[in-house]
C-alpha cells in the first residue's frame, strides 16, 4: 500500500519544490530563519541545515523545505548567494534519500521479525537470570519502536508534501513582486501580514513529564524523534512480547488487565431474523406462513380501502361490516383456535364506525393532533372534503409494514443455565412466554411489567399479525387501526429497551418519516368519521426520531428531533393564538386549552430531553448542556435534578471547577424551595462526586456513606461507595458490601450496572470467580424476565 | 485469565486491574403516555430502574458509577494506577509472602511496591491488597513486573512472576511559531510573540486545566488568551475550555525582555532560550495530567552589521512635495564603522541632498540618527528606496531598499 501511494506523491512535491525553489532562493531570507526555527526543537530530531544534505531523515529535510517557503517573509540581511546552489542540489538528494529510506524501512522490518525470535531464545537461555529478561525485552521492543518510527516518518513526509501543495499558490503571489528586492530593511516594508497567510510554520514540539529528567541524553533523543509522531491510539501488542508472553505460559497478558470487556455498546444480544428455534414451531410461525399465502382480497377485506385497487369508498362500510368476520379467515388456517377468539377481541369495538363517531372527543383531538406536511394535508382535505375516494393516492406514499423477523422468543439467562449449572437447574428457570399469557394487551402488559420483554415482542407479532402485517407482508397493501399502530409502537419501544436497534430500524422502515396519508385518522372518513389527526402516537414519532443516534446517526436524529420540536412548537402557538391545535379554527373552551398547552409544553420538553440525551451521546457538551439548560424553563420541578446533571457533564470532561459551581446552583436551588430530604441526598452525592474527581477517594466514601444514613436504601450511594472502598484498596469489603446488597434487596440490586461492578471485582479477587458469579446467575434466574442483559455477569 | 496454568500449582494468586476513573452508566430512556397501550408502564420500569434520577427519569446521565471496563489507553503525563491483589486460593496457610511490583520502562525499573516487608501469614480466601499510582514519564512500552515469593507450610519457598505490558502514548501534539514584532521603533530589542498550537491527539475530550508559558530569566510573558471584559477576563475560547479529540486550540503569547537585559542590545542575539509551556489538563472525573515541553528556543532577528530603523516617517504626502524622513543607524557589528550615505533616486523616488555624505565614524551598538528630504513623483502607496550605506573600512556597501511606504496624494486644488 505504502509504496503505492509514495510515488504516486511525488510528482506533486517535484512540481512544487522545483516552482518554489528558485522564487525562494534568491531572496537572502533561505538559512538562518530556517535555523531559528528548527533549532526549537532540542532533541536532535532536526539537523541543523549545514549538515543535512543527505544523510538525514528525509523528513527533517522537508520540513526545512516547509520553512525555507515560510520564510521568504522573515527577514535577513546577510547576502549569501552560495546558498541557493546549495539547496538545490539537497532537493535533488532529498528525493534520492526518500526512496533510499523507504526501501531501507522494509528491510528494517524483515530483519526485526528475525531479531524478535532470536530475542526470545536468548531470554529463554537466562531464564533464570532474573533482572535481565525485562531489560532484553525492552531492547527488543525498542527496535521495535525505531521500526515504527520510521514508518512515521514516512508518514509525515506525505503531510509535508501535502502542505506544500496548500501553500504554493500563496507563497507564489506573494513572493513573485519581491523577486528583486535584495537587502531588506526590515522595519515596515514586509509586515506580518504575509507571515500571517502562511498558515504552517509549526514547530512540532518535544513535550515530556515535567519531572522527566533522569533519563540519558540518547534517550531523550528517542523521546524527541516519538514526539513527532502522531501514535497510534490503540495498543497493540507487538508481536514479540505477546510471544514472550505466551512462551511462557501466561495467557494474553491484556486480558489480565480485564480489558477483554466489551464496551455497553456491544451489549447487544444477537438475534436472529427468521432464526429457527430448535423448540416446536409456534402457532405464529404457522401464522404467518398461512397469512402470507392468502389472496390479496382477504388482506384488503380486513381492513379500509387503501390502495389502487381498494373499493370506493362506498363500499368500505360494506367492508366495515365484514370485517368482524375477517379473523377467522386468518383463524381458519390457525391451529389454535382459542388465541384468535381473543385476537379478534382486541380489534373488534374500537374500529366499529359508529362507536369512533361517537368517541370523538376532546382528549382524542389533543393527543392526535399533528401537522401533516402541506401534500399530505392536501391529499387529506380531498380525501376528507369531496368524499373522493382515497385510491388514488400512489401505492409509494403509503404505508406497509410487515414484521421482519417473526421470533425473537429465547432466554438468555436459561441458555447460560443450561452452559454452566446444567440441564436439570436450567429447569427451575420459569418465565412467562407469549404463549403462557392471554393473546391480547392485557397478556402484552404482564409480559412487559414481569421484564419479559422477549416475549412481548413475540406477542406484539403474533398480534400483528392477526392484523395482516405478519411476517413478509411488508410492502403488501393493508390499513391502519388506532389499535394496530400502538402495537407496532409496543414492539418497536421494546426492541430499542433490548437494544436491538438494528431490527428496530428495519421494522420502523417502511412507516418512512411517519408522514403519509394513511397514517391520519382523516384517511378514513368512513373508519373514524370526523375523527382527526395523527394516528402514529407521539411517543412513536419520539421513538422514531431518537433510534438513529443508538446506530451511530445522531445527526439523522437530531434532525427528526428538530421535526418534532418544530412541531410542537407551531401547535403552541396555535393553541396560544386561540386556535386549536391544528390551527383550525374550533373554539376551545379554557379548560381544554389548558389542558392541551400543558401537554404540549410536556411533549416538547420530553422532546428537548431526547435532543439533549442525543447530543451528549455525540459529545457536544456545548449544546447538551445548553439544552439541559433550556428544559428547567419547560420542568421548573426538575432544576436540582437537570443542574446536578450538568454538573455530572463538567466533571465527565474534568472541568471540576465548572461543576462545583453547578453544584453550588443546586445547593442555592435547594434552599429557595426549602429542605426536602432528596434534595439533600443530592447535594451529598454532588459533593461525593467532586471530591472523586479530586481523586480523594476518602471523602468521596464517606460522603457516599453519608446519603446512606438518611437513606439506607439508596441504591446509587451503595454502589458508588462500594466503588470508592476499591479504589482505596479494600477489595473484601467493597465485595462484602455489594453481595450483601444483592442478597438483601435483590430487587434493586440485580441491575447490570451492579452486577457488573460485582464480576469484576470476583475477577480481580480470585480465580474461582466463575463460581460466584453462578451463583449470581442463579439469583439473576430467579427474579428477572427473559430481557436480562447476560453481559453483566461476564460468563461468557 | 487463569494464573495457574503455569507447571506448578500456585497457591496463591495475583491478579492485576488498572484503576482507571469509574464512569457514569448511562441509561436508555424509552417512554410513554399515559394512552398509550403500555399506558403507564414503561415509566412504571422506568422509576424501577435504580440506575435513573428520581424525579427526572428522562436523562441519560446517571449516578451510578461502573468500574472501568478495560485498560484503556494511558498518556504520558498521566498517572498509572493499579490495583494488586495476591489471593490464597489454596486451603493452607501461605507464610513469608513478599509482593513486589516494578515498572521496566525503555529507560529504568523503578519500583512501586508501598512496602517492601514480608507480609508475615497469608490465610485461606485471604488477600493482600496494594494500589500503585506512577506518573508515566516516558512514551512508549511499559511493564508491570509483579513478583510473588512466598513459602508453603511445608517450608517450601516458591516464587511466580507475572507481566503486564502497556504502552504509553503521546497526548498531545504541540507545535509553536515565534513571531518577531518591531514596534517599538526605538529599540534593538523587541517583544516576542509565541503561538502555541496544541492538539488533542487521544480519543476523549480533554480539559485544559493550565496552559502557561513559563519564561526563561530573559523574559516577562503576558499571556494574551483571554479578553479584558469588566473585573474579569473571559478566555478566549468560550466558556467551556475543553478540546474534542483531534481538535487544536491556539494559545498566544507575548514576551517582553526584561530591562535588565533590554538595555545590553547586544545580548539577545542568536539563539535564545525563550521558555516552556506547562501543560495541565483533565479528562473522565478528574483523571489529570501534566505535561512540560521542551525549553523553547528562537533566533533573534539578525540584522546584519547595520540596522537602519525608521524614528518618523509621515504616513502620507503631497505629490512631488518634498517631505522629511528620519532614519536611525545603529552599528550592530563588533567593530567601528566609517559610514558614507549614497542615496539614488529610483522611477518614483527623488532625494534631496547632497549623496555621498559623510557621516563619520560609529562604534560599535552606536547609533545615529539621519535626517533625509526627499520626494516623490507618482501618485499611490509609494516604496522608499535607494538607500546605500557605504562602510570606507572595509568597502562594504549595504543597500536598503522598500524600507517603507507612503501614500502619496494630489493636493487639493
Amino acid at each position: 500500500m505504502d509504496s503505492g501511494e509514495i510515488p504516486a506523491e511525488r510528482p506533486v512535491t517535484l512540481d512544487i519544490t522545483v516552482e518554489d525553489v528558485p522564487k525562494e532562493a534568491p531572496g537572502p531570507a533561505s538559512s538562518q530563519p530556517s535555523s531559528s526555527q528548527e533549532s526549537i526543537d532540542l532533541g536532535g530530531d532536526f539537523i541543523s541545515p549545514q549538515d543535512d544534505s543527505s544523510a538525514t531523515r528525509s523528513e527533517s529535510i522537508l520540513d526545512k523545505l516547509n520553512d525555507q517557503m515560510m520564510e521568504s517573509v522573515m527577514i535577513s540581511d546577510s547576502p549569501n548567494n552560495s546558498e541557493e546552489e546549495e539547496d538545490v542540489a539537497a532537493m535533488d538528494s532529498i528525493l534520492d534519500a526518500e526512496e533510499g529510506e523507504y526501501v531501507c524501512n522494509k528491510e528494517e522490518q524483515a530483519e526485526i521479525g528475525q531479531n524478535t525470535k532470536e530475542i526470545i531464545v536468548s531470554f529463554e537461555d537466562q531464564h533464570s537470570a532474573e533482572g535481565m529478561v525485562a531489560e532484553e525485552l525492552m531492547k527488543d521492543t525498542d527496535r521495535q519502536r525505531d521500526d515504527s518510527d520510521s514508518k512515521f516518518t514516512e508518514a509525515d513526509t506525505e503531510e509535508a508534501f501535502e502542505e506544500n501543495t496548500m501553500h504554493e499558490p500563496v507563497e507564489a503571489t506573494l513572493s513573485s513582486p519581491k523577486e528583486e528586492s535584495i537587502p531588506v530593511c526590515t522595519i515596515f516594508s514586509q509586515g506580518p501580514q504575509p507571515k500571517a497567510l502562511v498558515p504552517d510554520g509549526f514547530q512540532p514540539t518535544l513535550i515530556k513529564s515535567p519531572s522527566f529528567g533522569m533519563m540519558s541524553a540518547g534517550v531523550s533523543d528517542e523521546a524527541v524523534i516519538t514526539s513527532k509522531l502522531h501514535s497510534p491510539l490503540i495498543c497493540q501488542p507487538s508481536p514479540s512480547l505477546s510471544k514472550f508472553f505466551s512462551d511462557n505460559g501466561h495467557t494474553n497478558p491484556a486480558s489480565d488487565f480485564f480489558d477483554s470487556f466489551t464496551t455497553p455498546s456491544s451489549f447487544i444480544s444477537v438475534s436472529n431474523p427468521n432464526a429457527e428455534l430448535p423448540s416446536s414451531p409456534t402457532p405464529e410461525r404457522q401464522l404467518s406462513t398461512s397469512s402470507s399465502i392468502s389472496t390479496p382480497g382477504a388482506v384488503l377485506d380486513f381492513g379500509t380501502p387503501t390502495s389502487v385497487f381498494a373499493p370506493a369508498p362506498m363500499d368500505s362500510s360494506k367492508t366495515q361490516s365484514t370485517a368482524p368476520q375477517t379473523p377467522p379467515v386468518v383463524a381458519n388456517s390457525a391451529t389454535q383456535p382459542q388465541p384468535f377468539n381473543q385476537l379478534q377481541a382486541v380489534f373488534s369495538g374500537s374500529d366499529d364506525p359508529f362507536a369512533t363517531a361517537l368517541s370523538l372527543s376532546e382528549v382524542d383531538r389533543r393527543h392526535d393532533a399533528w401537522l401533516p406536511s402541506e401534500e399530505i394535508r392536501k391529499v387529506l382535505i380531498s380525501v376528507a372534503t369531496q368524499q373522493f375516494s382515497p385510491a388514488y393516492v400512489e401505492t409509494s406514499r403509503l404505508t406497509m409494514p410487515g414484521l421482519k423477523f417473526d421470533n425473537l422468543q429465547g432466554d438468555a439467562v436459561k441458555d447460560l443455565m443450561v452452559r454452566f449449572l446444567g440441564e436439570q437447574a436450567a429447569v427451575k428457570r420459569q418465565v412467562l412466554t407469549a404463549n403462557s399469557v392471554e393473546q391480547s394487551f392485557t397478556g402484552l402488559k404482564q409480559l412487559i411489567s414481569t421484564k419479559n420483554w422477549r416475549a412481548a415482542v413475540d406477542l406484539t407479532g403474533r398480534l400483528l399479525t392477526a392484523h395482516g402485517q405478519g411476517y413478509g407482508k411488508a410492502g403488501q397493501a393493508t390499513s391502519h387501526t388506532t389499535d394496530s399502530l400502538q402495537l407496532w409502537f409496543v414492539r418497536l419501544a421494546l426492541l430499542t429497551k433490548l437494544n436491538l436497534f438494528q431490527n428496530a430500524e428495519l421494522e420502523f422502515e417502511p412507516f418512512g418519516n411517519l408522514d403519509q396519508p394513511d397514517l391520519y385518522y382523516e384517511y378514513y372518513p368512513n373508519v373514524y368519521p370526523g375523527r382527526r389527526g395523527s394516528m402514529v402516537p407521539f411517543s412513536m414519532r419520539l421513538l422514531h426520531a431518537e433510534l438513529p443516534q443508538y446506530l451511530a446517526k445522531p445527526q439523522e436524529a437530531l434532525d427528526r428531533l428538530h421535526n418534532l420540536r418544530t412541531g410542537c412548537l407551531a401547535i403552541l402557538e396555535n393553541l396560544e393564538k386561540g386556535l386549536a391545535e391544528d390551527g383550525s379554527m374550533i373554539t376551545l373552551t379554557q379548560e381544554n386549552r389548558q389542558a392541551s398547552l400543558k401537554l404540549w409544553k410536556s411533549r416538547l420538553s420530553r422532546v428537548m430531553y431526547s435532543m439533549a440525551n442525543c447530543l451528549l451521546l455525540m459529545k457536544d457538551y456545548i449544546l447538551a448542556v445548553e439544552t439541559y439548560q433550556s428544559i428547567i424553563q419547560y420542568e421548573p420541578r426538575q432544576r436540582v435534578q437537570l443542574l446536578s446533571a450538568i454538573g455530572r457533564i463538567f466533571l465527565q470532561i474534568g472541568d471540576v471547577k465548572t461543576a462545583e459551581s453547578y453544584f453550588q446552583d443546586v445547593e442555592d436551588a435547594c434552599q429557595m424551595k426549602g429542605s426536602q430530604p432528596s434534595d439533600s441526598t443530592c447535594m451529598v452525592m454532588n459533593r461525593a462526586f467532586v471530591y472523586l474527581s479530586q481523586n480523594n477517594y476518602t471523602e468521596a466514601h464517606s460522603s457516599f456513606t453519608e446519603v446512606l444514613k438518611t437513606d439506607p436504601k439508596n441504591p446509587v450511594a451503595n454502589n458508588n461507595a462500594a466503588v470508592c472502598l476499591l479504589y482505596l484498596g479494600r477489595l473484601k469489603e467493597s465485595l462484602g458490601q455489594l453481595e450483601g446488597l444483592v442478597q438483601q434487596n435483590p430487587a434493586q440490586y440485580l441491575h447490570e450496572s451492579v452486577l457488573f461492578n460485582l464480576t469484576t471485582m470476583y475477577e480481580l479477587e480470585s480465580s474461582r470467580s466463575n463460581q460466584k458469579k453462578q451463583a449470581l446467575l442463579e439469583a439473576v434466574a430467579g427474579r428477572e424476565g427473559d430481557s436480562f442483559n447476560t453481559q453483566c455477569l461476564k460468563l461468557v | 485469565m487463569d494464573v495457574n496454568q503455569t507447571k506448578q500449582e500456585h497457591l496463591l494468586a495475583l491478579k492485576v486491574m488498572r484503576l482507571t476513573k469509574p464512569t457514569l452508566f448511562t441509561n436508555l430512556p424509552v417512554t410513554c403516555e399515559d394512552r398509550d397501550l403500555p399506558g403507564d408502564l414503561f415509566c412504571q420500569l422506568m422509576r424501577d430502574d435504580p440506575s435513573t434520577i428520581r424525579g427526572a427519569e428522562t436523562l441519560m446521565l446517571g449516578e451510578m458509577l461502573t468500574l472501568p471496563q478495560n485498560f484503556g489507553n494511558i498518556f504520558l503525563g498521566e498517572t498509572f494506577s493499579s490495583y494488586i491483589s495476591v489471593h490464597n486460593d489454596s486451603s493452607q496457610v501461605v507464610k513469608d509472602i513478599l509482593v513486589k511490583a516494578d515498572l521496566q520502562t525503555s529507560s529504568q525499573r523503578l519500583n512501586l511496591s508501598a512496602s517492601n516487608t514480608a507480609v508475615a501469614e497469608l490465610r485461606p480466601e485471604c488477600c493482600i491488597d496494594d494500589v500503585i499510582h506512577h506518573e508515566v514519564k516516558e512514551i512508549g512500552t511499559h511493564i508491570l513486573v509483579c513478583a510473588v515469593s512466598y513459602t508453603t507450610q511445608y517450608g517450601e519457598k516458591l516464587y511466580f512472576r507475572k507481566f503486564f505490558k502497556f504502552q504509553v502514548l503521546k497526548p498531545l501534539d504541540v507545535k509553536t511559531k515565534f513571531y518577531n514584532a518591531e514596534s517599538d521603533l526605538s529599540s534593538v530589542t523587541d517583544e516576542v510573540f509565541l503561538e502555541a498550537q496544541i492538539q488533542n491527539i487521544t480519543t476523549s475530550p480533554m480539559f485544559m486545566e493550565k496552559v502557561s508559558l513559563e519564561p526563561s530569566i530573559m523574559y516577562n510573558v503576558t499571556e494574551l488568551n483571554s479578553v479584558v471584559n469588566g473585573d474579569q477576563g473571559e478566555s478566549t475560547f468560550g466558556k467551556m475550555s475543553y478540546l474534542q479529540p483531534m481538535d487544536t486550540r491556539q494559545y498566544l503569547y507575548c514576551l517582553k525582555p526584561k530591562p535588565e537585559y533590554a538595555e545590553k542590545a547586544g545580548v539577545i542575539k542568536g539563539v535564545t532560550v525563550i521558555g516552556k509551556l506547562d501543560i495541565v489538563w483533565k479528562t473522565n472525573l478528574g483523571e489529570r495530567g501534566r505535561l512540560q515541553t521542551s525549553q523553547l528556543q528562537r533566533m533573534a532577528p539578525g540584522y546584519g552589521d547595520i540596522r537602519l530603523s525608521m524614528e518618523m516617517i509621515p504616513d502620507t504626502v503631497n505629490l512631488e512635495e518634498p517631505f522629511d524622513i528620519i532614519c536611525k543607524v545603529t552599528n550592530c557589528s563588533e567593530r567601528t564603522m566609517d559610514l558614507v550615505l549614497e542615496v539614488c533616486n529610483t522611477r518614483t523616488i527623488h532625494w534631496c541632498g547632497i549623496s555621498g555624505r559623510q557621516l563619520g565614524k560609529l562604534s560599535p551598538g552606536a547609533s545615529l540618527s539621519l535626517p533625509l528630504t526627499l520626494l516623490t513623483s507618482a501618485q499611490g502607496l509609494q516604496s522608499i528606496s535607494g538607500l546605500r550605506l557605504t562602510d570606507t573600512f572595509l568597502k562594504r556597501t549595504y543597500e536598503y531598499d522598500d524600507m517603507a511606504q507612503v501614500c502619496v496624494v494630489c493636493p487639493s486644488v
